[in-house]
């Protein structure tokens, strides 16, 4: 195989595609023009949402073996969702490493596969904001809020889209 | 229970989780450092070493076999064993021959415009073929077992082919899912299948997958199946079950190496 991974190829290739075609509800570059590895991507709060109207920013870090393991996210924008741990750490079924099967609700679940793009994780994402899975929270104050006080959760969530909305 | 304990709880079951998935990295750490992907030859009956003296049935087996059968090649138990075990076996025998890699070729071609016709993304499934194609290629003309034991001990190569194996059974059992679904239980729908139990690496292979996979190629294999049963010989099966194999694959419950006949 040549000197540069297959990996790196292949985020190049789909950097370019999603420059040239760009996909509705978020947009995407590179944190450091000299990394293929760090991706920063801007996603547009889903509308008919919470979210709506929030330009949340968030980094992808692919690792070397991409596409056979899937990158890690991390909003680096503030936002309050159940699947959003406090850091900023997306945790949904499918950017958990193959493989790993020690949550049983998984098997349902969508599991990364090596197919998945940019674009796939994105929509994922977006569909998540759109439709958080309860059961499994990354922020269990956020899911029980959501489930016990609602009024509070939207405030919340109204106020990250806000301050997304200020720091553009 | 209150509060208290109820977090406490929690807690603990969140170490247990990380002590079990830091121990199944470092057994699978293990695995990787005594088990190359595709092994060297060995003899079959060295195999005999792996079970006890008591442990008649799996030795009289193996002496059996050991009258058509010879030689073995182990691999690594990581869940993608079949798929590497065909891909490896599949390139050997058909190495040096420059039609049957063009054959081949083609048939990897025709497979991706399958899959963008089942909606699958070009750029990344163009992506495993052509490492697929480019390494088929560097045999097409010369028998080299040296360069194809690297090939598939190369994680990067060897993956991505297992990748694209596996894409082939997801497309043909997609195409054929009228036929398929009878066989499939717990799944809506043959995408959801393909996407649990066939695309994802680490899966393991079942009858499904190798009826797939040597339909698609069109290609015969023959299943050894080695396993406690009560017979003293081992279960040969070919797929289909009409032809008549040269491509053989050694099954011992949850793995697959490559045995050659003599």
């Amino acid at each position: 195989m040549s000197a540069t991974p297959q990996s790196a190829l292949l985020l190049q290739k789909q950097l370019k595609e999603l420059n040239k075609n760009p996909v509705n509800g978020f947009s995407a570059g590179l944190i450091d023009d000299n990394d293929i590895y760090k991706w920063e991507v801007l996603i547009i709060g889903p509308p008919d949402t919470l979210y709506e109207g929030g330009f949340f920013k968030a980094h992808l870090y692919f690792p070397v073996d991409y596409p056979l393991r899937p990158p890690k996210m991390k909003f680096v924008s503030e936002i309050w969702h159940p699947n959003i741990d406090k850091n900023g750490d997306v945790c949904i079924s499918i950017l958990h490493e193959p493989g790993d099967d020690k949550y049983g609700y998984e098997k349902a679940e969508e599991r990364w596969l090596p197919v998945h793009t940019v674009e796939t994780i994105l929509l994922s994402v977006i569909s998540m904001l759109a439709d958080p899975n309860y059961e499994s929270p990354a922020n269990v104050d956020a899911a029980k809020e959501w489930r016990e006080n609602q009024a509070e959760f939207k405030k919340r969530v109204a106020r990250c889209v806000r301050k997304s909305q200020e720091s553009l | 229970m209150n509060e208290q304990t109820t977090q406490e709880f929690d807690f603990k079951d969140e170490m247990i989780d990380e002590k079990i998935t830091a121990q199944q990295e470092a057994i699978e750490n293990e695995i990787a450092r005594e088990q190359k992907l595709i092994s060297d030859l060995i003899k079959l009956d060295s195999l005999l070493d792996e079970y006890s003296l008591e442990d008649t049935i799996y030795r009289s087996k193996i002496i059996e076999l050991s009258a058509n059968f010879s030689l073995v090649r182990k691999t690594r138990g990581d869940g993608n064993c079949f798929f590497r075990a065909f891909g490896f076996r599949y390139f050997e025998a058909i190495m040096g021959k420059p039609d049957e890699v063009k054959r081949l070729k083609d048939l990897a071609n025709k497979i991706c415009t399958d899959l963008n016709q089942l909606g699958y993304n070009s750029f990344t499934v163009d992506d495993f073929k052509d490492v697929f194609v480019e390494e088929l290629e560097r045999l097409a003309d010369k028998s080299d077992v040296k360069l194809l034991e690297e090939i598939f001990n190369n994680p990067g190569s060897s993956d991505y082919i297992v990748v694209f194996l596996r894409l082939i059974v997801s497309a043909y059992l997609q195409k054929n899912a009228d036929f398929f679904l009878a066989f499939i239980e717990t799944y809506q729908s043959m995408k959801e299948f393909c996407s649990h139990e066939v695309e994802p690496m680490y899966k393991e292979s079942d009858h499904i997958h190798i009826i797939a996979l040597t339909n698609a190629l069109n290609v015969s294999v023959g299943i050894i199946y080695l396993d406690r049963t009560d017979q003293t010989e081992a279960t040969p099966h070919n797929f289909p079950e009409d032809s008549n194999p040269n491509i053989f694959i050694l099954y011992r419950p949850g793995h697959y190496d490559i045995i050659y006949k003599n």
